[in-house]
């Protein structure tokens, strides 16, 4: 069963006259335990798209099933229990909050889900430990390095075992060195735990860490491409063929 | 086009502006009222004493205007700081865009001309209206009827008010306009980005620094206690000392404690937001305990101001009763210089009157005070009583007591309608009604005196205290009455006339100032009192006393809670990014709102909870006092100043709640 099934979605901005289609009639399907990355320029309409399964958007017309629900259907009150319950978040900007220490930021998401008290430090020790930041969990978000931060939000994303994991630009602010690990443990998360991860960039070498990934081109799906059996190697440089395909069409403008 | 962008920028942020806006209205409004008395007393029928107290009381509060205007200018000055920085980006913007940085504080200036002159046009507006509710009240505490109750509008307060706040608005427009020309455009354009050196404390450290606090406070409070509020010595000072360092402490590690100590509790810690909640109030109290502190203090000075001043003003007129048993008194002075009578031998008040009191009276005794030469100080304190008591009571100990003669003392009682009393040839009655005395003279083990040779003892080993003329308060230090025949020899030091009005009393008061005291021309060598002037002037000073207590009690509380509003409103652009994040993890909008909630109400509550717990003592010593000078309870008064202290407490709790509930709101439609 697909765990996400995006059908048809379109998402308007502006009135009549002036009219921008930022996503166009998208579709497509993310089976449970795939990691899937989605591609494209800025303004292609990759973050809004995301926005719109992640349901802090709602799209002008088609449907998203998370795990079967219409989350196109549902009201503000049960999109915060359906948010809290299946979706775990990743941002480009760490959001941790900053009078919390890591225990307490990862401790958080499961407290508002109404975990049983005794249950929530068992299960921010067993994240941790697997994102390799038990030593930082009593550190504030001001006495840590961008890759930590980035580490302790994952593992708040993924402590309350989500349905489908939402990572929006998630190595965008950091250096190549955290970058690389952070997207390890992504991989790691993807193969021993088997999330469902989906991963918005524009960066060939992060999304070369996915095994499909989806190209995006002014608000319509331009292609499509699975890593199969290629290395990481093999898998970035057919990456690297579709984003120059997708530039090269600018340059016929010339 | 600027006063455009100036007004729509005001309209845009009238959220912002609430709390801005309610303080600068609550401010003007008082200054009004409480300057406008002076016109209101023209409604009121009162009497001579009370119109010089009245003016005295609007002298008094005229001068508190200045110091309750400079409050006021501080506190305006902080709001508006606190606007600008949270505008901060705005500003950069016009600047980016290429605007002079004069033509941006051209745009502040008008900015807060207009929210000025909304404000003060609202609070003038109250103030008028409230004012007349002012009136009433003042009928109501001078205890007579408002003789044509109109609207009354005070041109003079009006000016005043315009001329203070004038000044006010003017120094903040230079302000801001200082403020404008040292900021540079990259910090103006990087206002938004998080400070993220929080400070941020040892929590171990916290609960030692807790429990030293609450040391120092119970010491505090044990040294008030014992040692009241009178005397101001050593241990008076080591109370406030330790109070306020104590009060420091507190705040500077509660939360810290309150965090080590639910950190423990894991079912309340990790429960929905309370993590969130406690942490957030963590981090501002961190960073804001000294203000904290001062609220704190300012808070229990209303408290105090509010509910023991009004208690205070009841206790003066407590004892007035007792202290004018007669209409009226006419006391002869005494030449404490020269240790010398101002009567001449012989002379009779009721002989210098003579037929004119018949007027007046058909009731009147005319009585005679002897100077022994025993001095009071060897009754008193050669027999036990330690010599710090001795500097208490000061030159009375050098003073000769005070003898009456046992005939004059029962025309007194007759007079009283009381019985009379008939003394064995060897005694005497101590007669006093002065609180301080009377213990002094219980503790004294002397029971009798000798004079001229002979013993006298004191009758029925007690002591009487009638008060035998009309007096401000009850002022008998100590009389000795002996048997007429002791006191033959001895010339009066001092004659007392004390008569009973016959039919209207007015009438007969007016009679006795004007064609009796100062017709005779007495007022060189007598005093006159009456109970009508006694009462009048305990009066008066209540109003007074109450008045100036709750303007500045008022003042004091409006400048707390404006303060601790916008530190809440200030943190807003931290706490929008903060709870934005809480709904994209999925925290429900109830959820949040309460969390909100509790974050505002527990930061309102801490300081006036410590206040509240403060005054309890200050007021538990306070109460001994005034019981001590008028045995008037305070527990009514203090009902009323909660129930205003509340009502403004609430508002501005609302107000600020609203606010942030608004901002964090706003961002979550972007």
């Amino acid at each position: 069963m697909s765990i996400l099934k995006v059908e048809n979605v379109e998402k308007y901005y502006g009135n009549k006259g002036n009219l921008t289609k930022a996503v166009d009639k998208v579709s497509f399907e993310v089976e449970k335990g795939e990691y899937v990355g989605i591609m494209g320029a800025s303004g292609s309409g990759k973050t809004t798209l995301l926005n719109c399964i992640s349901t802090i958007d709602f799209p002008t017309a088609g449907h998203i099933y998370i795990n079967g629900k219409d989350i196109t259907t549902l009201g503000s009150k049960k999109l915060a229990k359906f948010r809290r319950e299946e979706l775990g978040f990743v941002f480009q900007e760490f959001n941790l909050l900053d009078t919390l220490t890591a225990f307490e930021n990862i401790a958080l998401s499961l407290s508002i889900l109404g975990t049983n008290p005794n249950e929530i430090e068992m299960r921010v020790r067993e994240v941790a430990s697997r994102l390799e930041i038990l030593d930082v969990l009593k550190k504030y978000p001001y006495q840590m390095s961008g890759g930590q931060k980035q580490r302790v939000a994952c593992a708040r994303a993924i402590a309350t075992n989500p349905s489908l994991v939402l990572a929006d630009e998630p190595t965008g602010a950091l250096d190549s060195k955290s970058a690389k690990m952070l997207l390890e443990s992504f991989e790691r998360l993807n193969s021993e735990l088997n999330a469902t991860i989906l991963m918005v960039t524009h960066d060939a070498f992060t999304a070369s860490y996915c095994k499909r990934i989806i190209f995006i081109k002014d608000g319509k799906i331009f292609n499509e491409i699975v890593r199969g059996n290629d290395t990481r190697k093999e898998f970035f440089h057919r990456i690297i063929e579709v984003v120059t395909l997708l530039g090269g069409e600018n340059s016929n403008v010339f | 086009m600027f006063f455009k962008l100036a007004l729509s920028n005001v309209k845009k942020s009238v959220k912002d502006y609430a709390v801005y806006f309610l303080t600068l209205s609550f401010g003007v409004c008082l200054f009004y009222m409480f300057n406008s008395l002076d016109s209101q007393q023209s409604m009121l029928l009162l009497s001579e004493t009370q119109h010089a107290i009245v003016k005295s009381m609007i002298q008094i509060i005229g001068g508190l205007s200045v110091f309750v205007s400079v409050i006021l200018g501080f506190l305006i000055i902080y709001a508006n700081r606190f606007l600008i920085r949270r505008r901060k980006k705005e500003l950069g913007l016009y600047m980016l865009l290429g605007m002079e940085k004069g033509r941006i504080s051209r745009i502040l200036v008008l900015e807060t001309f207009v929210i000025s002159l909304f404000s003060l046009g609202v609070g003038l507006a109250v103030g008028a209206f409230a004012s007349q509710g002012l009136s009433v009240v003042s009928a109501k505490m001078f205890e007579v009827n408002l003789n044509n109750f109109r609207f009354v509008f005070s041109a003079g307060a009006f000016l005043k008010t315009i001329l203070y706040f004038g000044i006010i608005f003017i120094i903040i427009m230079l302000f801001n306009t200082v403020a404008v020309s040292k900021y540079k455009l990259i910090d103006l354009l990087n206002a938004n980005k998080r400070n993220e050196n929080l400070k941020i404390k040892n929590l171990g450290l916290s609960v030692i620094l807790f429990l030293i606090s609450v040391v120092c406070l119970v010491y505090a409070y044990r040294c008030i206690i014992h040692n009241g509020m009178m005397e101001i010595n050593l241990e008076f000072w080591q109370a406030i000392f330790f109070g306020s360092l104590g009060t420091l402490l507190f705040f500077m590690s509660l939360s810290g404690f309150l965090l080590k100590v639910l950190k423990a509790n894991k079912r309340i810690y990790l429960k929905g937001l309370n993590m969130f909640v406690l942490r957030q109030i963590n981090s501002k109290i961190n960073t804001n305990f000294v203000s904290m502190t001062v609220i704190c203090i300012m808070l229990l000075v209303t408290i105090g101001a509010l509910s023991s001043g009004i208690g205070m003003a009841s206790a003066f007129s407590g004892g007035i009763k007792e202290a004018t048993p007669f209409d009226a008194s006419i006391i002869s002075l005494y030449d404490e210089k020269n240790k010398k009578s101002v009567l001449q031998d012989g002379e009779e008040i009721t002989k210098i009157i003579g037929d004119k009191l018949d007027e007046i009276s058909d009731e009147h005794v005319e009585i005679s005070l002897y100077q022994l030469p025993i001095k009071y100080g060897d009754i008193f304190f050669d027999s036990g009583v330690g010599e710090d008591r001795k500097l208490s009571l000061g030159y009375f100990t050098e003073t000769g007591i005070v003898a009456m003669k046992l005939s004059d003392y029962n025309s007194v009682l007759k007079m009283q309608g009381k019985e009379e009393i008939s003394l064995p040839e060897n005694e005497y009655i101590f007669n006093c009604n002065y609180d301080a005395v009377k213990e002094y003279y219980d503790k004294s083990k002397y029971k009798s005196i000798s004079l001229d040779g002979r013993e006298y003892k004191l009758y029925k080993d007690d002591m009487l205290g009638i008060q035998y003329e009309t007096y401000m308060t009850l002022n008998d230090f100590g009389t000795f009455v002996l048997p007429d025949k002791a006191l033959e020899k001895y010339k009066p030091a001092q004659k007392v006339l004390n008569i009973n009005y016959k039919g209207n009393a007015e009438l007969c008061e007016e009679k006795f100032k004007k064609e009796i005291f100062d017709g005779f021309n007495l007022n060189q060598r007598f005093i006159e009192v009456t109970a009508k002037t006694v009462r009048d002037q305990s009066i008066s000073l209540k109003v007074m006393v109450s008045y100036i207590a709750i303007y500045i009690g008022l003042v004091f509380l409006i400048t707390s809670v404006a303060v601790l509003a916008l530190q809440q409103l200030s943190e807003s652009s931290d706490n929008v990014e903060r709870y934005a994040l809480l709904r994209e993890i999925g925290a429900e909008e109830r959820m949040i709102n309460r969390a909100l909630f509790a974050q505002i109400f527990i930061y309102f509550m801490m300081p006036l909870a410590l206040a509240i717990v403060h005054s309890i003592v200050g007021l538990y010593v306070a109460n001994r006092v005034i019981m001590v000078i008028g045995r008037i309870n305070i527990a009514w008064n203090t009902v009323i100043a909660a129930i205003i202290f509340l009502a403004i407490y609430g508002i501005y709790f609302a107000a600020t709640f609203l606010s942030c509930k608004g901002m964090i709101r706003e961002k979550s439609k972007d």
